[in-house]
This record gives C-alpha cells, sequence and structure tokens, in this order.
C-alpha cells in the first residue's frame, strides 16, 4: 500500500516534531513524505492513503494554501486523514468553517458516534490555535468538552482529527491505516 | 530563526541543540539550576558544569537558580525565557524533550503565551533511536546519574558507547527500563560533539550512591 504524508510545516525543524512520529508509525515499505509545496499531482494520483500532518501552534503559513490543496486533493477518492492543521484543511477543502481554539495538553475526548478510529471515552494530547465548528460537509464523530475532536465527510473516507494522535493514540493512526 | 535551547547539559538537550543549529541561529543556552534533585522539569546532576559545555561550543549562556518546587520553577522558567526574549531578540525556543506531555505542555503554554515558536526535535523518539543517534553523530556523554535496578555504582561515569548502549538495550526487557533514560533512570552529561571546540576533561570526579540510586559529581573539569 502506498501511503502519502504531507508535511505542513513552514519549517524543517518542525517536521521532526510532527511528521517524523506519524512515519514511524506508519511502517508501510511504500511510503513517500513530502512537503504540501513539493507535493504533485503525480504523486497525490499514486498514493492510496493520504495523512496530512500538523505543526506548531506558531505555523500558520499553511493557512494561506489551503487552495493549493483544493487543487491537489479534491478529486482523490481514497482515504484521507488530516491532522490538526490537516483537519483545518481538508475542512478549507469544502469551504467548512475553521475558528480560533486554543487547546495545549490532555484534554478527554468521548466518541459521539460509532466509527472506524475511535471508540469510547480516552485522553488525547492537543495542541492548536484553531479548530473546526459548524460543519455542513463533516460529521462529528468525537469532541472535547470545548471543540470537534474527530470528523469524517459525510460521503468520502475523508477524516480529521483536531488532536495529536501520534502522541499516546498511536492506536487511531493504525486503524486509518487499516481503512 | 533566532533560537533559545533549554540546555541541562545531557544527551537529550544537546542533541536537539545539534539539530537545532543545522537551520537556525543559536542566540543562546539556557540553563536553569534547580535546587530540588526530584524536579519534574529540569534535569539536575552536572547542572553547573554546562557554562563548560557553553564555552566549547562558544555560545553565549543565561543561567539561574529555581527552587524546583513543582508549577513555581515555571515561573522561573518564564522567567530566564524572556530575559532571553529581551536580551537576544529570539523567535523561539528549542527543548529536548521526548515523551513528557507534563513537560511540553508547560514549555508550550509559556511560548505560546510570548509569541514564541516552541522546538522540540526529539519528540517521540523511541529510546532505542535516540541511542542510535548519539553514535552516529558521534557524541559523546557519560553516564552522572542513575535511579532504577539493576544500576551498581559502576555505570557512574560510564562512556555512554556502542558497548553501554548494547547493555542498556538488553537491560529493557529484563527490568523494563527505558534505555534512554527517558524515565528518569539515567541522568548523562556531554563531553565531547561535533559542536564542541574543545573536548571536556573531567580531572576528578566523586560518586555518591545507594540502592540503585546514584550521581556523579565532577569535582574539577577542564577544557583539552
Amino acid at each position: 500500500m502506498s501511503i502519502l504524508l504531507i508535511s505542513t510545516c513552514s519549517e524543517k525543524l518542525c517536521e521532526r516534531e510532527f511528521v517524523n512520529p506519524i512515519a514511524e508509525i506508519v511502517q508501510s515499505k511504500s511510503k513517500q513524505i513530502l512537503h504540501y509545496t513539493e507535493c504533485t499531482a503525480k504523486a497525490v494520483s499514486t498514493a492510496d492513503k493520504i495523512l496530512i500532518c500538523g505543526t506548531s501552534l506558531q505555523d500558520n503559513l499553511y493557512r494561506n494554501d489551503c487552495k493549493m490543496f483544493t487543487t491537489l486533493l479534491s478529486r482523490f477518492k481514497k482515504p484521507i486523514l488530516g491532522i490538526c492543521s490537516g483537519m483545518q484543511i481538508v475542512c478549507s477543502i469544502f469551504e467548512d468553517k475553521i475558528v480560533e481554539n486554543i487547546e495545549i495538553g490532555m484534554i478527554e475526548v468521548e466518541t459521539l458516534k460509532d466509527n472506524k478510529l475511535s471508540d469510547g471515552k480516552f485522553q488525547a494530547y492537543s495542541i492548536h490555535n484553531y479548530s473546526v465548528d459548524d460543519l455542513k460537509f463533516f460529521i462529528v464523530l468525537a469532541r472535547s468538552e470545548n471543540s470537534i475532536q474527530i470528523i469524517k465527510h459525510k460521503s468520502r473516507q475523508i477524516f480529521g482529527v483536531s488532536f495529536h494522535p501520534e502522541v499516546r493514540n498511536q492506536k487511531i493512526i493504525d486503524n486509518f491505516l487499516q481503512i | 530563526m533566532r533560537l533559545a535551547v533549554l540546555f541541562s547539559g545531557g544527551k537529550d538537550s544537546y542533541l536537539a541543540l545539534q539539530y537545532a543549529s543545522i537551520d537556525h541561529e543559536i542566540s543562546c543556552l539556557l540553563t536553569l539550576e534547580s535546587q530540588n534533585d526530584d524536579s519534574w522539569m529540569f534535569h539536575t546532576p552536572a547542572i553547573e558544569w554546562t557554562k563548560l559545555q557553553a564555552k566549547s561550543m562558544e555560545f553565549s549562556h543565561i543561567v539561574s537558580k529555581t527552587s524546583g518546587v513543582k508549577e513555581k520553577e515555571l515561573d522561573d522558567l518564564h522567567s530566564i525565557i524572556m530575559s532571553a526574549v529581551l536580551e537576544y531578540s529570539i523567535e523561539g525556543i528549542v527543548t529536548g524533550a521526548i515523551a513528557s506531555v507534563y513537560q511540553s505542555t508547560r514549555i508550550q503554554r509559556i511560548c505560546n503565551a510570548l509569541d514564541l515558536w516552541c522546538f522540540n526535535p526529539l519528540w517521540q523518539m523511541s529510546q532505542r533511536k535516540l541511542l542510535e543517534k548519539l553514535l552516529s553523530n558521534k557524541i559523546i556523554s557519560i553516564i552522572t546519574g542513575v535511579a532504577a535496578e539493576p544500576f551498581s555504582d559502576n555505570w557512574l561515569g560510564r562512556t555512554i558507547d556502542s558497548k553501554c548502549v548494547k547493555e542498556l538495550i538488553s537491560l529493557e526487557s529484563e527490568y523494563g527500563i527505558n534505555p534512554a533514560g527517558e524515565g528518569g533512570e539515567i541522568e548523562s552529561f556531554v563531553i565531547n560533539a561535533p559542536l564542541f571546540q574543545k573536548p571536556i576533561n573531567i580531572v576528578e570526579s566523586r560518586k555518591h550512591y545507594s540502592n540503585f540510586s546514584g550521581r556523579l559529581e565532577i569535582m574539577e573539569a577542564f577544557l583539552e
């Protein structure tokens, strides 16, 4: 299975923190890591699954380039998982709403609907200044007291996770890879 | 970007520093000397000798003391970071945090409040990979603290070389220790590494050890 990991980090140093841990979990031999500015239509078309990784709290450059993601990903019909900034990006592709919402540290997440990624209540590591709200194209699968935490597109296999599953919730990434 | 590195002198903060120095300007090292040997936030053995490491690497170095009292030490961390902002106009902080959500959450909150970037280049790195990185990057460190069975006093002062790494890894399955010491099982002090202009020669040291817990007190050391 060919897995494409897309970095949203504007600083290379951030990739050690936000991309490398996910690359360690994704054991596929056919794994490609590309920054979104280097990502081509060909790289996307040959992938079986795509993970869009998160980035640092101070890193908001990706927000200026959401149209680039729309061009790259809107025709991709296979599963996508957006993590943190990646979740904001998958929502922005469908013009769903991104809102300011600071969460730093461990939070309790409650699964609201049966789904392929999570179940029950669990603790998760969260670090973001933005989240999503008032979704038209996605259903909410799990949330914390303050915000939406896991979403799925209403008709496609596109998921978003607001917290960082690579910390203490690697199973969520494993579950996505099994889809 | 101008960065300050939270620097304890151990292998983790050194490796984080080395990674950060690839693409960024290191404006200064920041060291908090904790008066609490069991600090939740800060590595303690041999901390006073970080000045020699900073000198060898020719980095500016801000040192301040902290009581090491849980949560109170965060005020001291905030203060030392503010000193770096005022003195060096830093734009971000680098830490050697690997798995501690407690540490990283608190540092991230301080950085966010000060509008600083926070870089944790070792974040979630496996213990084995970290040890491999030390060897492949030719980072020479010694063990300055132990706090778990089966560590005897013979481990204090030992160089973390390939033989030592093999032994640490073998202890993982038998005793459940984190081989790179993430759980506080071992503490380290870097004596030579690629960013050092001169290695540190430890002339005299003293072991303090009892019941699987001990530290190496460095009495005299100099740059060769």
